[in-house]
């Protein structure tokens, strides 16, 4: 039973790792929105969209390390 | 949008109002408050032109004509000033009121005194601003940027613009909230989030980047206060504090302000261009999910305007490559508009001339914003024409456009009544031509050296000049034309038919009569 919901959970962050993903390029496949809409609540989406942007600022930070390095 | 159910005529007993000053003074119904907003910014927005038209009146040739260095740095401070917080913001805040409570089926705004007294803020803040010019020394002088040490220095022009600013963000935040109120608690039964206008969605968005910046605004010029006035030292490196401090502060705001004054406009287009094309807005989410990465990456590019101020390499790197992907959902915008216009029924009447007009030179002004964002490129156009050019390219044929376009589009939903198209079709050419002819020349003047806000310079920059000088005035004169239509509409303008665009499918044109009765909606239409 705990192994089917940890299952779950891993699949709703990587749907909404997606969701994100997508949305910081400014573009999703409609059947995949609609997926979206009718499983994510927005609050998931705002959490996953905070992380996102601040994984984003620090993988640009490393990048530019490396560059500078 | 969905297919909707609902009694157009159903208003016409509701069309009741108070009548004379009193019904401005004490009006909390969302339409009259948005009228004012509007008439506001375009008086702000005449302002702000005539001060444009001092500075370009000077620079038509070498030398010190009309206006002394110091007026004329006041010119060109409150010229920035008045145009961004004066015009541009408060007139896409009257859009807001006026078209959100029609578009998601609401009766008014949330918060409806709080509305009027947002609005009635405006006048006073106006009046300092312009006011200043009349105190001893003059007016603020230091740029729209008031960096210190020049605004610690400055005279009571700059406490009366730290005051005005104070007010106009009081009434910016009043009004995000009470829009973000607004979206989230009255839409009508079956309007979901993802079946909003993209107006609407803009405008949410937008609401909430103003909610985090004007904060930091404020904060600023409350140091700065305190540095002029209370013995502090927050940018006085002498006493322990910091001037670039100051820069990075208010950029953190100021690049946001750049998104709040360009998202609903992009908005506005996104509602025009599918009307008349007679289409479907193509990629609709993605456009919603465009906007929301905009905003997101508009919080973290601030530095890119301070990349002369002195900063490691790492750091102008971090914000020179943050920068340049904003140009990614830009461009994913730029690619839905042009997609839904692909293979449709286009027309081009006024509202839509400008909203093309908006893309091409939209497109101009980003492309100039990702060479800006190239460090080694910046740092040689830092503070030249060069920036003037990029910028007047987003906001005037940017955001004005846009504002241009969303008030011929929904002119005969406010008044009733059709503005001249004819007329309309020459105030877009006249602008389109005059636009290009003042600010395009602006990018050689930049590239060659010119440097922004000086009164005088060497000879080598004259023609290009005197040709931008010309291309202004000939801007501003068409501005007049815009007023002349405007009033002529309402007051004597043709009966407009109850929907003038065939292809409009926002509730304002599918389930209220034209004009829009003074209280709608009262019943919420059910969508399906």
């Amino acid at each position: 039973m705990n192994k089917v919901t940890e299952k779950q959970t891993g699949a709703i962050i990587w749907q909404i790792a997606k969701a994100v993903m997508f949305a910081f390029m400014g573009i999703r496949k409609k059947s995949d929105l609609e997926h979206d809409a009718a499983t994510l609540k927005p609050a998931q989406v705002i959490i996953g969209g905070i992380i996102g942007a601040a994984l984003f600022v620090i993988g640009l930070i490393l990048l530019v390390r490396i560059i500078v390095n | 949008m969905a297919a909707v159910h609902g009694d157009v005529h159903g208003h016409g007993h509701d069309d009741h109002h108070p009548s004379g000053i009193m019904r401005w003074v004490t009006t909390t119904n969302h339409k009259d408050i948005g009228s004012m907003y509007l008439w506001f910014s375009f008086t702000m927005f005449l302002i702000g032109g005539f001060l444009a038209m001092g500075i370009r009146a000077e620079l038509y040739q070498p030398g010190i004509q009309i206006l002394e260095p110091e007026l004329f740095n006041q010119f060109t401070t409150l010229h920035g000033l008045i145009m961004v917080f004066g015009a541009i913001m408060p007139a896409f805040v009257g859009f807001a009121n006026w078209q959100v409570p029609i578009m998601i089926g609401a009766p008014d705004m949330a918060f409806a005194r709080m509305n009027n007294w947002s609005f009635w803020l405006l006048p006073v803040a106006g009046t300092l601003l312009v006011g200043s010019f009349f105190a001893p020394g003059g007016a603020a002088a230091g740029g729209w940027t008031f960096y210190p040490p020049l605004s610690t220095q400055g005279g009571i022009g700059v406490d009366l613009m730290i005051f005005a600013v104070h007010i106009l963000g009081a009434s910016s935040i009043m009004g995000s909230i009470n829009i973000i109120t607004t979206i989230l608690n009255m839409r009508a039964p079956g309007m979901t989030l993802m079946k909003m206008p993209m107006f609407v969605w803009t405008w949410l968005i937008t609401a909430y980047l103003l909610v985090l910046v004007m904060p930091v605004l404020a904060g600023v010029v409350t140091m700065l206060l305190t540095d002029r006035h209370f013995g502090t030292s927050f940018f006085n490196a002498a006493g322990g504090g910091d001037p670039v401090m100051f820069q990075h502060i208010f950029w953190f705001f100021g690049h946001p302000e750049v998104y709040i004054m360009i998202l609903p406009a992009f908005g506005i287009v996104s509602e025009i261009i599918p009307t008349f094309s007679r289409k479907p807005l193509f990629g609709y989410s993605s456009m919603v999910y465009a906007t929301a990465s905009i905003a997101i990456l508009s919080c973290i590019v601030w530095a890119h305007h301070m990349f002369t101020a002195g900063m490691p390499a790492i750091g102008q790197l971090f914000f020179m490559y943050a920068t340049m992907l904003i140009a990614v959902p830009t461009g994913v915008k730029v690619f839905n508009w042009t997609a839904t216009m692909w293979r449709g029924s286009m027309s081009f009447e006024t509202p839509m001339l400008f909203a093309i007009g908006f893309i091409f030179l939209f497109v101009i002004g980003g492309l100039s914003g990702v060479i800006c964002a190239i460090v080694p490129i910046d740092i040689q156009v830092q503070d030249t024409y060069y920036v003037i050019a990029h910028f007047h390219y987003v906001l005037v044929s940017g955001a004005l456009f846009s504002l241009f376009a969303g008030a011929y589009y929904w002119i005969p939903k406010w008044t009733g009544r059709m503005y001249n198209e004819t007329l309309g079709k020459w105030h877009f050419w006249l602008s389109m031509f005059f636009f290009n002819l003042t600010f395009f020349v602006q990018h050689f003047l930049g590239l060659a050296g010119m440097p922004r806000r000086i009164p005088d310079y060497n000879l080598q920059f004259a023609d290009f000049n005197m040709i931008s000088s010309i291309g202004a005035f000939g801007f501003g004169l068409t501005q007049l034309l815009f007023l002349y239509i405007m009033i002529n509409c309402i007051r004597g303008g043709e009966k407009a038919p109850e929907k003038p665009w065939d292809g409009a499918t926002t509730l304002e044109w599918t389930h209220l009569p034209t004009p829009a009765p003074y209280h709608s909606f009262e019943k919420p239409p059910v969508l399906k």
